[in-house]
């Protein structure tokens, strides 16, 4: 069994790395994130830019103000730091099964007997580049360490030079010389080992562990404990996450639709990105939107077929906002994509081409979207005798034949379009052969017209009349349907097919011969 | 190149000069040869591909079926039988195992009969817009999606919001870069000059059976069919398109073919012979 190997991935200066990950065109300005209210504000990080101009973490936003006037000041987002650490997580996730979140852009995972990328050098060192170029990918920079510990992982990630891999067996050794601030001791703690005249890791190390526990209490304990390169916690992985959300805080309410559109529109690409990472798509999208100066406001869009097209799914974040305003304006935002696995085809060399799956659940979200779920289907007949009845389902098609096969030969049958709803008619009867009379049926029709402003428009007289026949349906049911029902020739043109229907004696058509 | 040279290789490509002339026979006919008579070059007509419709009359006026790539526009006025074109277009690409959609304005189709026609319902995608320009909209969407057959049927008059020419130019255009049929269904001509063809359906009958005595029944409908335009080709040819009403034979004493025999020949009475309405 190999010996255990712990990777660490450190991103420096983490609030302002997740803040240029959600607002890349920020890079190369003199920017600094802020963490507090008002003057009192202080510098948490700031770019190298900002770093030159005398920017420190810790000053106060008048102090940065005072030394670089054109200073961009941000805010600490907790959204995108969210975001850009569950971005991290996922890019170790390409390289390990178990990976630890640490928060604060650092996380762990077990690189023990994972495959490494080819080349030639050390293939710790490889498998560290490997790392940093693809969370460089995911938008963050960062520093990769290597060691049999956590927390030398943790250290050697924080040095300049990454990727930096600590040999099996070598961390007491590596830790040494190092001071003691990189075990980042309690306050308590840091000020009794000054005290006493210990500067590095090394010096604490070799303080005896029984001598150090009965003084320093389990703290100490476990502190010395790591100073000789042992970890006091295992490695503990997370669950994966079952959804991914990109979101971001505004640093100012947003009241029209547009300008979010263009802030959601990074978050979307960035979401879409991470999806595709793991071969994933968007079933189902939930906005969340965080409204001046309380409240919040969530909904969700179900999409027909899961996609990884952001054109889309901003198209129906813009058509759902434009439906129903939040009614308040914007200061954050969330989205929220639920996965589901894409739909996969199989092509065909001699058959009819398939239609691509991603592009068909694109088209028809959009479909969706423009006209309505309830008008966008596949129609399916249903049983009964009523001809205005019909049902559709969703649309998926089965595959098509494996080899090209000839149409079939049509034939020639007349259709007739249904009339939904069922124009109502004035139709204008004379009586007729009164020795066969019986009852209603003894009627001869001369014309009809449609009720006033119904559509389509039906007028005129009646060339020719075959009928009636009758139609009775659901008769156990609250809607039954009782009918006489008559093929008429228009003498202005057209062909329909009329019904009276008994229960109120009028008169509609339902259907036109086309 | 000199006349004498022109003669022979003339003579070369009728199949007559071989025995003069061995290394010429041997470029017509060995391996890698490529002359040919010009005219006998396939034009960029005869290389569109075509999907029938499996109305013959219909299929012979249009030079085979429905041409891929272009936007075919059917005209027709109420009850000429625009309406089951659409349904026989869908039909033959569907039972083909070709994915096909249908934009129906005004919500017209009848599932139960479009099997009756013999469309795969499995393989249809049905959209029913409200207006003209969502109807264009949602068939754009479709042609970019790749379906072999987009039908569109405008439905009845009067298409209020028509859009304009250089709209139907755009999806035309969509269905020349997808390779996609383009069927669009119209009362009267809207497409203008992006229609690659166009049939108009006119001058409809009505086939009755029975009367008098005999109980009267509907069996079909005979519209004339005329090739208005057609893009680099002849149009002005026409048809008579036959269509018939499924369950209305079997059970009639009257063969259908006598009824349209009466038909061409009798006179049918003008709209003026009927009562004035009460």
């Amino acid at each position: 069994m190999p010996p255990p190997r712990v990777a660490c991935v450190v991103v420096p200066l983490f609030p302002l790395a997740a803040r240029l990950r959600s607002e890349p065109e920020l890079a190369g300005e003199a920017v600094a994130v802020f963490e507090g209210n008002g003057n009192a504000a202080r510098v948490v990080a700031a770019t190298r830019p900002a770093r030159r101009a005398g920017i420190r973490a810790g000053q106060t936003l008048p102090q940065a103000r005072a030394l670089l006037p054109d200073l961009l000041a941000r805010g600490r987002d907790c959204e995108s730091e969210r975001a850009a650490q569950e971005a991290l997580t996922e890019v170790a996730d390409t390289f390990s099964p178990r990976v630890e979140s640490a928060g604060d852009g650092i996380l762990y995972f077990d690189a023990t007997g994972i495959p490494v990328p080819p080349g030639d050098g050390d293939a710790e060192v490889r498998l560290g580049r490997a790392v940093i170029a693809a969370v460089e990918k995911a938008g963050l920079p960062g520093r990769f360490g290597i060691a049999a510990s956590k927390l030398a992982a943790r250290v050697a990630a924080g040095l300049p030079d990454s990727p930096t891999a600590v040999p099996e067996g070598e961390e007491a050794r590596f830790l040494a010389p190092l001071p003691l601030a990189k075990l980042a001791p309690e306050m308590e703690l840091a000020e009794t080992l000054e005290r006493w005249g210990i500067r590095s890791i090394g010096e604490l190390a070799k303080l005896p562990e029984g001598e150090v526990a009965s003084r320093l209490g389990e703290l100490g304990r476990e502190l010395h404990a790591t100073a000789r390169g042992i970890d006091p916690r295992p490695l503990e992985p997370r669950l994966p996450s079952p959804c991914l959300s990109e979101g971001m805080e505004l640093e100012w309410p947003l009241v029209t639709l547009e300008p979010f559109l263009f802030v959601g529109n990074a978050a979307l690409e960035r979401l879409v990105r991470r999806l595709e990472s793991q071969g994933l798509a968007c079933r189902r999208l939930e906005i969340g939107l965080k409204l001046d100066p309380e409240g919040w406001d969530a909904r969700a869009i179900t999409l027909p077929a899961p996609t990884r097209d952001a054109k889309t799914l901003l198209t129906l974040t813009r058509l759902e906002l434009e439906a129903r305003p939040p009614g308040a304006s914007v200061v954050g935002f969330t989205f929220t994509a639920q996965p589901d696995r894409p739909r996969q085809a199989q092509l065909s060399l001699f058959g009819p081409a398939a239609l691509s799956p991603d592009r068909l659940a694109t088209t028809i979200a959009r479909l969706v979207a423009l006209l309505g779920a309830e008008n966008v289907g596949s129609p399916r007949a249903v049983d009964g005798h009523r001809p205005e009845r019909f049902t559709a389902v969703d649309y998926s098609p089965p595959p098509p034949p494996r080899e090209r096969r000839p149409p079939r030969t049509g034939r020639g049958l007349l259709a007739i379009r249904v009339l939904r709803p069922p124009v109502e008619l004035e139709v204008i009867v004379s009586p007729c052969h009164p020795e066969r009379s019986e009852g209603s049926l003894a009627f001869r029709l001369l014309s009809l017209k449609s009720s006033n402003g119904a559509d389509p428009e039906i007028s005129g007289t009646v060339r020719v009349a075959a009928g009636p026949w009758s139609l009775e349906d659901g008769w156990w049911s609250a809607t039954p349907a009782s009918r006489d029902y008559w093929d008429v020739e228009l003498a202005e043109g057209g062909l329909y097919r009329i019904y009276r229907d008994r229960a109120s004696d009028k008169w509609y058509a339902d259907g036109m011969y086309d | 190149m000199a006349a004498s040279e022109a003669l022979a290789l003339e003579r070369l490509l009728a199949g007559t000069g071989f025995a003069e002339k061995p290394a010429g026979f041997a470029l017509l006919s060995g391996p890698g040869a490529k002359l040919h008579v010009a005219s006998a070059l396939p034009s960029r007509q005869a290389a569109v591909s075509r999907l029938p419709t499996g109305i013959d009359p219909l299929d012979r006026l249009i030079s085979g079926g429905l041409p891929r790539g272009r936007l075919t526009e059917l005209v027709g006025r109420r009850s000429s039988g625009r309406f089951s074109v659409v349904l026989a277009a869908l039909a033959s690409a569907t039972s083909a195992g070709e994915a096909a959609a249908l934009v129906d304005r005004g919500s017209y189709l009848d599932p139960e009969a479009a099997r009756e026609a013999g469309v795969e319902l499995e393989r249809l995608l049905w959209t029913r817009p409200r207006r003209v320009k969502e109807a264009l909209a949602a068939a754009e969407m479709l042609l970019s999606t790749g379906f072999a057959l987009v039908a569109v049927d405008l439905g009845l008059p009067p298409l209020r919001g028509a859009a304009p020419e250089s709209a139907w130019v755009r999806l035309a255009r969509a269905a020349e870069v997808e390779r996609s049929v383009l069927l669009l269904a119209t009362p009267y001509r809207v497409s203008g000059f992006a229609a690659g063809a166009v049939v108009r359906m006119d001058d409809a009958r009505f086939v009755w059976l029975g009367g008098g005595a005999a109980p009267r029944l509907l069996a079909g409908v005979d519209s004339r069919l005329s090739l208005e335009r057609e893009a680099r080709g002849s149009a002005g040819g026409s048809g008579i398109l036959s269509l018939t009403v499924a369950d209305s034979l079997p059970c009639h004493p009257e063969p259908l073919a006598s009824a349209r025999d009466r038909l061409r020949e009798e006179s049918l009475p003008s709209p003026r012979s009927i009562p004035a309405l009460a």
